[in-house]
């Protein structure tokens, strides 16, 4: 019932990706070509296989999920196609291998589900921390990192590159969820009272202490202001959910503000982002040129777009990845990012009904941390592109062009849809 | 454990509603400013290329045209075939240098509505016709060719209108430019040069240039004059060698240095057929300031004429700082000290006597019609300000054809028409004069008879340079223009 209703609106989004891809060939005269068909099979392969699993092994995981996350990939898709036909085909075959591997996802739990991840809580931790180090190995090494727009996030092996840093978040997050399944109660007992807020003995801090190490060497070593926000607000958003003591979101705004600050002092990036933020056309030349563009995109955009292919997206530095979005503004116009949006926070609130909806602790937290992943990372990107935020240089989840932020989103959605398989169970 | 993760979700949902107020303001408020700055590259993308209607003469002479790039349908260049001739009403339209004249102001007629957003789809489907508009002007091929003609190298200005209506039927100003050359390659440096030319041809003399207009400003006294009931043409003035102007050791002289006939004395009538200042400086003293200075802003000074093309207000001193300073309205009064008058201000003044004292509302558009050549909208004539009366008028045109058939006009003479005319010279300090020449006719059209106005301005002096005056420069030009009017050969 529910597998079937999810395929029928994945068939949908399959036919909204092939019809961006015709109405691109049409208004830019690439010609009708297998394009359109290619790129119609290719969502009805790789989502069709995850739903196909979903009935398999989780046949009462919630049906939202998928469809939200094929839709979006459509329209990212639509953008990216119209940008660089180069780069969709990529993007194909990244789609394709993400659907393989939450498919082996998928497979791995089929039987006792993400219950089983528990206990491997240090493992996890372990490879969370190398995989987001290992952008930082120097160039002589088979394996090495590599700088990308002034950021040290890529890491490059015999000629293919990958960002570490999109498949760190879930292995933080899962660590997270299995240490907070087994210390929250102590967590929540607070021994001494600062400013009216009651606070734990300090040991129980430790994941704080961690989230804000982790975040500021991230920070200073490869310069990724976006992943560094990421990974502290999972850390503390979870601190705050597993104890529900407010003291641990006033000790991470504190934090936030302290550490914010002091960037803002020490690091000329953090300075030249925020700068950019506030007065993008004081120096629009150099530092406020690419919110400027995306502004110049998304006003001309207005209400209905220019039209798919008739704008001029092109424009934008990083159209195709962290500013995709201001590439749908202007062709899709205030009605297409509304459509955006609202389908972020659709998946979010599905993500969190999720979380709120299961029993067991390691699993309610699992899903609400991969959620706050999911949804932070859709905030901070698309709060950078509008200006409401400087911009923080992370992929917009499911539309950016990228191999690795798709395979990591795509196993999100995977573990997120198994845990609600058995979301009432103990 | 549930209440904190509903408080987080709320907050996230926040943050997306946040997010939606976000677009709202960057796309539909902040949205237009965005999409018109001048460093949003779309705006002139979205202009390159694009099909512009064609603008055609009242004789159906195409001058501005979008012509389809034979390798790539979609592209259009815009073409100037005439080059100069039109430079000054059809203005430019040019991706570096935006656009001027009746391609700016008529541009959203001239533009192709037809786009991909879903209002122009929509249209379309109705069955709108979303192609470029055309106009057609009020301005006669043959008239502006021969006025350009007539010009020819002297700097300086020819406008004719219709009195009746208040159609332009030529506009030239010299020396002008080719807008052709403001587009496509070399654009740039085309531009920097007509922009450092000492001879500003980018400049429109007809319509944002101002003269002092010496002797033609003459019309206006005498229209003053008659209204209030100072004087009629038979009123006997003293004929002195020079004027002594009270409480100043000025004189005012006449042309001829001398008395303006051979006698004492001398009616108005002959004083303005001879164009006399120091008559019409008395004139002005006993018209005074009130009556005189009313009288130039019922023609249209001190205001903007309300015209299509950019214009500059003729400038008059108000009433009250001429009191206790004769002097200075004697001087006033015949067309010097501080009066500035553009050509298009003195065709108003010619304009009003020509059509019984009404000036009419000047316009260069006739009629906008569709790409099926279908008329949209046509111009319809509206009186702009009532100058003089009837018989005022009618008492100033017969004196200025006088001037035509027996003063200072006789070269603007055209054989069986009757024209009326008024010449001037005005003096420039540390120059040659500009040369003026206003007139019309026929004086006391058949009904059915089209009528003609004409000025014609020549800078400082033109070919003749010193010995330049109205009647020996530019009357003959107006002649010329009048003359192909009527049909009569050369």
């Amino acid at each position: 019932m529910n597998r079937n209703a999810e395929a029928s609106l994945l068939v949908g989004a399959a036919l909204l990706a092939s019809l961006g891809v015709a109405m691109v060939n049409f208004t830019l005269g690439r010609g009708f070509d297998a394009q359109v068909a290619l790129t119609f099979l290719v969502w009805i392969l790789s989502f069709g296989s995850v739903s196909f699993a979903l009935r398999r092994w989780a046949p009462a995981a919630s049906p939202y999920l998928l469809p939200l996350a094929a839709i979006l990939a459509a329209i990212g898709f639509t953008e990216i196609y119209r940008l660089d036909a180069g780069l969709a085909a990529i993007q194909r075959w990244s789609l394709l291998l993400a659907g393989a591997m939450a498919v082996l996802v998928l497979f791995l739990l089929r039987g006792e589900g993400v219950r089983q991840l528990r206990r491997y809580r240090y493992l996890f931790l372990t490879v969370g921390v190398l995989l987001l180090l290992m952008p930082l190995l120097p160039d002589s090494f088979p394996i090495h990192g590599a700088e990308i727009n002034g950021s040290r996030l890529w890491v490059r092996f015999q000629g293919l590159s990958f960002q570490p840093g999109e498949l760190a978040k879930l292995f933080l997050a899962l660590f997270l969820a299995s240490y907070l399944a087994d210390n929250h109660v102590a967590m929540s007992a607070h021994t001494r009272r600062v400013f009216g807020l009651g606070f734990p003995p300090l040991r129980h801090f430790g994941p704080i202490i961690i989230a804000g190490g982790v975040s500021f060497v991230v920070l200073v070593y490869q310069r990724d202001l976006g992943a560094s926000l990421l990974l502290f607000a999972l850390f503390v958003g979870m601190a705050y959910i597993a104890t529900g003591r407010r003291s641990y979101l006033a000790a991470g705004g504190l934090f936030v503000a302290i550490g914010g600050v002091v960037a803002y002092q020490a690091f000329a990036h953090v300075q030249r982002r925020v700068g950019a933020w506030i007065r993008p056309f004081d120096d629009y030349s150099d530092t406020g040129y690419q919110i400027a563009q995306a502004l110049f995109a998304m006003g001309s955009g207005s209400i209905s777009g220019s039209g798919i292919g008739l704008g001029r997206p092109d424009l934008i530095p990083a159209a195709a990845t962290d500013f995709i979005f201001a590439a749908v503004a202007e062709e899709m116009g205030f009605a297409g990012s509304v459509a955006v949006i609202a389908a972020y926070a659709l998946l979010v609130a599905a993500g969190f009904g999720i979380a709120l909806r299961t029993r067991d602790v390691f699993r309610k937290f699992l899903a609400a941390s991969l959620t706050i992943v999911l949804g932070v990372q859709s905030l901070l990107i698309l709060a950078g592109v509008l200006r409401l935020f400087p911009v923080t240089g992370i992929t917009l989840p499911f539309m950016s062009y990228g191999g690795s932020s798709l395979l990591a989103n795509m196993i999100l959605v995977a573990l997120l849809a198994r845990i609600s398989h058995t979301g009432r169970s103990v | 454990m549930n209440p904190p993760i509903r408080r987080l979700a709320l907050l996230m949902f926040i943050s997306f509603a946040l997010l939606v107020a976000a677009a709202t303001y960057q796309q539909l408020i902040a949205g237009p400013d965005y999409r018109d700055d001048p460093r949003n590259l779309r705006v002139a993308a979205a202009r390159l290329g694009r099909e512009r209607g064609t603008i055609i003469t009242r004789d159906g002479a195409v001058v501005a045209e979008s012509i389809q790039d034979p390798d790539d349908p979609t592209v259009f260049r815009r073409s100037y075939p005439y080059g100069k001739l039109y430079a000054h009403v059809v203005g430019y339209d040019s991706l570096l240098f935006g656009t001027t004249g009746l391609e700016a102001s008529r541009s959203e007629d001239l533009t192709s509505e037809r786009d991909a957003t879903i209002s122009g789809v929509l249209s379309a489907l109705f069955g709108d016709d979303l192609r470029p508009k055309g106009l057609r002007l009020t301005i006669d091929n043959n008239l502006q060719q021969i006025a350009a003609a007539a010009l020819g190298e002297q700097r300086g200005a020819v406008i004719a209108i219709d009195p009746a209506t208040g159609a332009i039927l030529a506009l030239v100003s010299t020396p002008s430019f080719d807008p052709n050359t403001l587009i496509g390659p070399g654009a740039a440096s085309a531009g920097q040069a007509l922009d450092d030319d000492a001879a500003t041809p980018l400049l429109n003399r007809a319509t944002s240039q101002s003269y002092p207009p010496g002797s033609v400003f003459k019309i206006i006294t005498l229209a003053a004059a008659l209204q209030n009931g100072v004087a009629n043409p038979a009123t006997i003035f003293d004929d002195p060698t020079a004027l002594d102007l009270p409480g100043s050791t000025a004189v005012i002289r006449n042309f001829s240095r001398n008395r303006c006939t051979a006698g004492e004395s001398v009616s108005l009538e002959d004083a303005f057929i001879r164009s006399c200042n120091t008559i019409f400086a008395q004139l002005g003293i006993d018209v005074g300031p009130d009556a005189l200075i009313g009288q130039a802003e019922d023609f249209g000074f001190n205001q903007d004429i309300p015209f299509e093309l950019q214009t500059l207000a003729s400038a008059v001193p108000p009433a009250n700082t001429f009191e206790f300073n004769d002097a200075a309205l004697a001087q006033t009064a015949i067309g010097q000290r501080d009066v500035q008058a553009t050509p298009l201000q003195m065709l108003m003044a010619v304009a009003a006597i020509a059509n019984g004292g009404e000036i009419m509302v000047p316009y260069v558009v006739e009629e906008v019609f569709t790409a099926e050549a279908d008329v949209v909208s046509r111009t319809e004539p509206r009186v702009w300000l009532e100058a003089v009366g009837r018989p005022t008028a009618d008492t100033v045109a017969a004196l200025m054809e006088r001037v035509v058939t027996s003063g200072t006009g006789r070269r603007a003479a055209v054989p069986n028409i009757r024209i009326a005319g008024k010449t001037g010279t005005a003096e420039v300090p540390g120059s040659s004069p500009h040369a003026w020449f206003l007139g019309f006719g026929p004086v006391a059209p058949n009904p059915g008879e089209n009528q003609i106005a004409i000025v014609v301005l020549v800078e400082s002096g033109g070919d003749i340079g010193e010995s330049a005056t109205g009647g020996a420069l530019a009357a003959p030009i107006a002649q010329q223009v009048l003359a192909a009017f009527f049909g009569i050969p050369e």
